[in-house]
């Protein structure tokens, strides 16, 4: 019988990121570098929670610079490869790009909004022509069905991206879905394909067994499920089901519960759970980056934060675009006045 | 009997979306007369439009001008950033007057509503980006009654349909110049652009917000001369809209513009491309005050 | 009015600063051997060029400057006589067009977009209408400007050949995806074949449909106009002059090479595809351009296929080793497997056409004019 391997991308380092408002420390780093490469994690992926050049004062203002992160991390990487990610329009090639190649990255992931895979042509193609292993990913995924995916997919695919990575980044999907949408994918494309769950309907390890039986053959966690809002697919428990499905990805469970350990002692501030901002938005199908944001600007327009999460759904807001969260509030704040019983 | 003030003449080099557009407002111009509109194909539908409505069209591009000098004072160049480098040095020696609408980054930088009496003494003036022109009022204001500001970011969201080709894979020319534009005229020493397309229908229109990171922001003080800037530049932009006046939230001073085309050639929610081209009539006219007055 | 223009020009000229040419110094006795190897002892097959004039759209392309190159060597050794015209919507330039092109009074360029094409010169007798972008990203991002140019265009341009007086031959540059996938089954497709899969309503079948359309425009005008036109189907090549930044495998597995790096096969390697040397692709095209049965339409390509692993293996042991492939995107799993492969038994037998250039010289070529090229632009 032959054992289908699975690719593991963690981006515990950058994904996660959002978990701690960008401020991951240099300590934090290194430890759970050391931690992952131990384990025998393939792909770590290092950076702000938006990627390269993303620190700002739209999405929030990173601890460290981009540099410095992946040079700690690229100091104690031996066997897992460092990867980067952005999003064209939030970085560049010359300001972001560029320098994180030089800096020793390995594998290089682009992104854009699920419909918008044309911008990203430049990018895939400048890190190919380094002869880097290049993916493409499509965010907020759940905004568009399967065909319209797999147009966008095979764009990237002409680019040169090796594989794509279909991002559920407000957590929205079914299981169902999933299959559906990777399923379409993995019989027209030649390159491999991938899934990124978030959990706030709390079906992220199962979205991510539901890609794996459709045919996806990179699935991404982070360590405790560290990330924003309802957090990731909780890594460690992805690796154990996946053995126990016959699905091994390589890496080693116990150093893997080491590293999540790490994570909970050292990283996290609060429990990752689903939390009512977290399960709104993900109903709402709002990117799960913008939570702390709500949260916070609703507190201070006195206004209910669930209001400003079914309305920018409403809005079909995209990744990027939490300035939009104040100006909701304050058209809201001038409107009403707060819900008497919340 | 006085007789008519005459009319500054113009060509429109670049037969796109952007050109056509401008082609309409021109047609709309007190003071501007459109006398060539030329391209490089006459299968451009908007060298089609142009003909039906009686105007001189050409395809053979710079050479049209280089032919039949004396048809124009002022260019519009809406080609390409690689081109309009080209088209310049040929221009210049003949004498004309080019807006140009390109990144190409040739001439002075110009925003209506910040600089223009400035830039009538340049032979090229830069129209920058659509982000530029939405934002800059507003930055320039925020570098004036805060020297001390020393990062701006300028966040723009347009309608996916309002991106064309040539857009996505400009993305960080267009983000560059931005930003090195609102650090000119901010005098900030850091500038940020980030610029989002966003596909959801009905098709969204254009929204910028700028970011400063201000200790002790004046609130009144902005408040004030952002609401007077505003009113400047709805001069030339009607579709320019204060959405969130000066905010202070989680330590960061924000404003959100929201810009509606007037639909001249371009959908409504095209308003990254219609504040660019309303900046570059108002520049053009401009000069053809100043030409009216010599003569 | 032309001399103004020249001076205003060179006055110009004088003070743009030169931007260093991609193509500045080109090792060109490469390009001079392969012409001269392909047309050794054939001189009778292309005979119908003599004293000829070709006019090519899209010439400033990877087609057009190959087939310039064999045109311009007929004529420095063998005294053909023969003039060629390229036509480009591109800015004709030290950028665009191989410096030793320029300056030939055999050669000429005139600059027009394809689809606005009204009049072609007078004097043209022999035209092949290669005017479109093979480029699968830019028919990804760009599918209305991607069937434009060559729907339009190919219209245009028949419009504008029917009325040439002295027109003796016109070759359609056409496509091998015009036959759809290739099942696994079949052998290679012949140009009679029709069973491969083509989904019309989907984007990304732009530039096969519309090289079909293309296609049935010729058999149009060929009909109405009485044209004298012949369809080339070209497959895959491999050669100078061809960017290694096309996304194709064995550009990319090139450029890998070139870079030292690891060579990536997208997929299990099992892929099967073949490779013509651009010397033959200019030679055949030539040839059916004279001499193809009036329309019907070629297979040009190599009919030998090679698997993608066996393809990187060769290219790896071109470089100075070790160098490492991967194939990348499946682990393990079995690879979507895809074919290409033509039938040329139609130009092989009625054209007396062969594959010169083998598999292992192609590449060694083609490696070479890449290495002598880059140190050229240090």
């Amino acid at each position: 019988m032959t054992i289908m391997k699975i690719l593991i991308s963690d981006p515990t380092l950058r994904d996660g990121n959002h978990a701690v408002k960008h401020q991951l420390t240099l300590e934090q780093v290194t430890a759970y570098a050391v931690a992952a490469n131990a384990a025998g994690v393939p792909i770590v992926e290092v950076g702000h929670g938006n990627g390269l050049g993303a620190s700002s004062l739209q999405v929030g203002l990173s601890l460290l610079e981009d540099h410095a992160m992946l040079k700690a991390a690229r100091e104690v990487l031996t066997t897992s490869k460092l990867g980067i990610f952005m999003i064209p329009g939030f970085a560049t090639i010359n300001k972001d790009l560029r320098p994180a190649l030089d800096l020793g990255a390995d594998v290089v992931r682009i992104a854009s909004h699920c419909t918008e895979a044309d911008t990203t042509q430049r990018h895939i193609g400048f890190a190919r022509e380094r002869g880097k292993e290049v993916y493409g990913v499509l965010m907020m995924s759940h905004m568009a069905q399967g065909d319209v995916l797999l147009q966008e997919c095979r764009k990237m695919e002409s680019y040169g991206a090796e594989g794509v990575i279909l991002m559920d980044s407000a957590g929205a999907s079914l299981p169902s879905e999933v299959t559906e949408k990777v399923k379409i994918l993995v019989d027209h494309l030649a390159i491999a394909v991938g899934y990124h769950a978030h959990n706030n309907l709390g079906l992220a390890v199962a979205n991510s067994i539901a890609a794996a039986q459709a045919g996806a053959v990179i699935l991404d966690g982070t360590a405790c499920g560290f990330g924003a809002g309802a957090g990731n697919t909780q890594l460690e428990v992805l690796v154990a089901v996946l053995e126990k499905s016959g699905l091994s990805t390589g890496i080693d469970l116990y150093k893997m519960l080491d590293a999540a350990d790490l994570v909970r002692k050292k990283l996290l501030e609060s429990a990752i759970s689903i939390s009512s901002t977290s399960l709104v938005s993900g109903l709402a199908g709002v990117f799960s980056g913008f939570a702390k944001h709500v949260e916070r600007v609703a507190g201070e327009y006195n206004v209910d934060f669930r209001d400003i999460l079914f309305e920018l759904g409403r809005r079909k807001a995209v990744a990027g675009q939490e300035d939009m969260i104040v100006e909701i509030a304050d058209a809201l704040a001038k409107k009403n006045s707060p819900r008497s019983s919340k | 009997m006085s007789l008519p003030v005459p009319k500054l003449k113009v060509a429109i080099i670049g037969s796109g979306n952007i050109g056509t557009d401008l082609l309409m407002k021109c047609l709309r111009s007190a003071s501007l007369e459109c006398m060539m509109f030329i391209g490089r194909s006459f299968t451009s539908p908007g060298i089609v439009k142009a003909s039906g409505l009686g105007i001189r069209i050409s395809d053979r591009s710079i050479d049209a001008i280089i032919n039949d000098p004396a048809s124009c004072d002022l260019v519009f160049d809406c080609t390409s950033a690689a081109d309009a480098r080209r088209h310049w040095p040929i221009l210049k020696e003949l004498g004309k007057t080019v807006v140009d609408l390109t990144p190409a980054k040739i001439g002075v930088m110009c925003v209506p509503a910040v600089n223009l009496q400035e830039c009538l003494g340049s032979q090229n003036v830069n129209m920058i980006t659509c982000g530029g022109q939405a934002s800059i009022p507003l930055a320039h204001q925020i570098g004036l009654i805060h020297p001390d500001a020393e990062y701006i970011e300028v966040v723009s969201s347009i309608a996916s349909r309002s991106a064309g080709p040539a857009t996505r894979l400009n993305i960080d020319e267009y983000l560059e110049t931005t930003e090195g534009a609102v650090k000119s005229f901010a005098k900030c020493k850091n500038a940020k652009a980030i610029l989002i397309l966003n596909p959801a229908t009905p098709c969204v229109d254009m929204q910028t917000t700028i970011f400063a990171k201000i200790d002790n922001p004046d609130m009144e003080k902005l408040t004030l001369a952002v609401k007077k800037v505003v009113e400047k530049v709805r001069n030339y932009v009607p579709g320019y809209q204060l959405i969130l006046p000066p905010t202070q939230e989680g330590g960061r001073v924000m404003i959100t513009v929201k810009v509606q085309g007037r639909g001249d050639y371009l959908p409504m929610f095209a308003g990254n491309l219609d504040i660019i081209n309303c900046a570059a009539i108002a520049a053009a006219e401009a000069f053809a005050k100043i030409r009216q007055k010599q003569a | 009015m032309l001399s103004q223009k020249r001076i205003l020009l060179d006055r110009v000229n004088n003070n743009i600063k030169r931007i260093a040419l991609p193509m500045k110094n080109i090792p060109h006795q490469i390009i001079e051997q392969d012409c001269e190897q392909v047309v050794a002892g054939k001189l009778d097959q292309l005979a119908g060029l003599r004293g000829e004039t070709l006019l090519i759209t899209g010439g400033t392309g990877f087609v057009g400057t190959w087939i310039t190159e064999l045109v311009i060597h007929l004529n420095d050794h063998y005294n053909f006589g023969a003039r060629v015209k390229l036509l480009s919507r591109q800015e004709l330039d030290s950028r665009t067009v191989t410096p030793h092109l320029m300056g030939r009074n055999d050669v000429e360029f005139i600059r027009q977009d394809v689809r606005a094409i009204t009049d072609l010169p007078e004097d043209v007798t022999l035209l092949i209408h290669a005017a479109a972008s093979p480029d699968t990203r830019l028919h990804a991002s760009d599918p209305l400007r991607t069937i434009r140019t060559i729907t339009q265009g190919t219209d245009a341009v028949l419009a504008a050949a029917a009325r040439l007086p002295r027109l003796k031959r016109i070759m359609n540059v056409s496509s091998a995806l015009i036959y759809g996938s290739q099942p696994w089954e079949v052998k290679d497709m012949a140009e009679n074949y029709g069973g491969g899969l083509l989904d019309c309503a989907s984007m990304l079948s732009s530039y096969a449909e519309a090289k079909r359309l293309g296609e049935t425009l010729v058999a149009a005008y060929r009909n109405e106009h009485r044209l004298p036109i012949v369809n080339m189907r070209p497959f895959a090549f491999i050669g100078p002059y061809q960017r290694l930044d096309r996304p194709w495998a064995i550009n990319n597995f090139i450029r890998d090479g070139l870079l030292g790096g690891v060579i990536r096969i997208l997929g299990d390697g099992e892929t099967v595809r073949s490779y013509m040397y651009a010397s033959d692709m200019a030679f055949w095209s030539l040839r059916i351009l004279l001499s193809g049965a009036v329309g019907c339409s070629y297979n040009v390509g190599s009919p030998d296929g090679i698997r993608l692993r066996t393809l990187a293996e060769k290219i790896a042991t071109c470089f100075p080793g070790p160098i490492q492939i991967e194939c990348r995107g499946l682990i393990d799993g079995k690879g979507k497997r895809s074919k290409m492969i033509p039938n040329v038994s139609a130009g092989e037998s009625q054209l007396g056409l062969s594959v010169n250039v083998d598999l292992d010289s192609a590449i060694r070529q083609t490696i070479l004019w890449n290495q002598k090229t880059s140190c050229a632009e240090k």
